[in-house]
């Protein structure tokens, strides 16, 4: 029992910290969704809590990253981001811009201090 | 509509969905391709199971929850934390499904393909949603919308697969780039897809309030920089929004 336990342990955490927190959010725009104008200040509130929970996200994800990541130095990954919105803004809001300007910043810098 | 016998042969669902599926193979499902085998990568590097790491684009199909998730098991973060953490991170998913209803018009559809078609939606159907949908006939929305999102969704899948296999062998200045991929996508999409003050003034307030708000340490940094910081952007663009009225 405990060999099984202990294999479906991470499917288990899969469906209940991974699937339902996520999904529960499109669920709930189903049942919300309908009828709700896209204009009105519920929603309003609701896309700033979204767009300020994901840039939060953001910086998560590179300032306490997982993996590879963590090797480079922080300067490093803030001057990414600063290249790639320099780059997304001089480029006339392109995302394809911005992207590889950051991946350069990023893979150039850990290639030259030898992170392999 | 109304009559018996169209003049013409409208496209058939199943030719729609074709259409979506062939719609898919566009600069999205590269950036979407490589990021996957960035996560893929990280998801052997914790030692999970291969099925696993594929059930998990599959079914989570959010690249932030995923490697949240796949992080914090890793690093033996408690559930009830780790759950709240990845559900913050995917509230954005509220009004992006909300925004797309519009365009694919589910009233007359089966509840199960509508729950289909909103599980499909992250950030890069979303984009590619709002910008092809509104070309393409109101039967045939839902079939291509799900079409678009089959091939992506098996664009990630296929590259978890190979980012599984190829952690270890990467050199890790690629991995690294790979990873970083999700957060400048992410952060150029939300600057592409602002509205309003309230959604500029968001990102700036939830991306450095993130950087204080982990000094607290207490696990809540994505509450505080997210629920607070979002309710703060929310209360000065009104703020302004009145101001500029009066």
């Amino acid at each position: 029992m405990t060999l099984i336990g202990s294999d479906l342990t991470p499917y288990l955490a899969l469906i209940l910290l991974g699937v339902l927190p996520t999904e529960i959010w499109r669920w709930l725009a189903l049942v919300v969704g309908r009828g709700l104008d896209e204009s009105s200040e519920i929603l309003v509130w609701v896309r700033a809590v979204a767009t300020a929970t994901l840039a939060a996200v953001v910086a998560k994800l590179a300032f306490f990253p997982a993996g590879a990541l963590a090797a480079l130095p922080l300067g490093w990954r803030a001057g990414a981001f600063v290249a790639g919105l320099a780059a997304y803004f001089l480029g006339r809001k392109s995302v394809l811009f911005g992207v590889l300007a950051a991946e350069a910043v990023i893979v150039g810098s850990a290639w030259w201090l030898g992170v392999r | 509509m109304n009559a018996p016998n169209p003049p013409y042969v409208p496209l058939s669902q199943a030719a729609w969905y074709r259409r979506g599926l062939r719609a898919s193979a566009a600069l999205p499902a590269v950036i979407l391709a490589a990021t996957f085998i960035g996560i893929g990568s990280v998801c052997a590097d914790y030692g999970m199971p291969l099925a696993w790491a594929l059930l998990a684009t599959l079914l989570i199909w959010a690249g932030p929850a995923h490697l949240i998730l796949v992080g914090g098991l890793g690093s033996g973060a408690s559930w009830v934390a780790l759950a709240l953490t990845v559900g913050l991170s995917s509230v954005r998913l509220l009004p992006m499904v909300v925004s797309l209803l519009p365009y694919l018009r589910l009233k007359d559809r089966h509840p199960l393909i509508a729950a289909l078609c909103a599980h499909m939606v992250a950030i890069s159907i979303w984009v590619e949603g709002l910008r092809l949908l509104p070309q393409v006939d109101a039967e045939g929305r839902v079939p291509f919308f799900l079409g678009l999102g089959t091939g992506l969704l098996a664009s990630a899948v296929g590259s978890t697969a190979v980012g599984y296999g190829l952690a270890g062998i990467i050199p890790n200045a690629f991995a690294a780039g790979l990873l970083f991929l999700t957060p400048i996508f992410f952060l150029l999409s939300l600057f592409t897809t602002a509205r309003m003050l309230s959604d500029r003034l968001a990102i700036g307030i939830g991306f450095f309030g993130l950087l204080l708000a982990s000094l607290a340490g207490d696990g809540l940094e994505l509450l505080y920089a997210g629920l607070g910081g979002g309710t703060l952007a929310y209360a000065l663009g009104r703020i302004r929004r009145a101001r500029a009225v009066s």
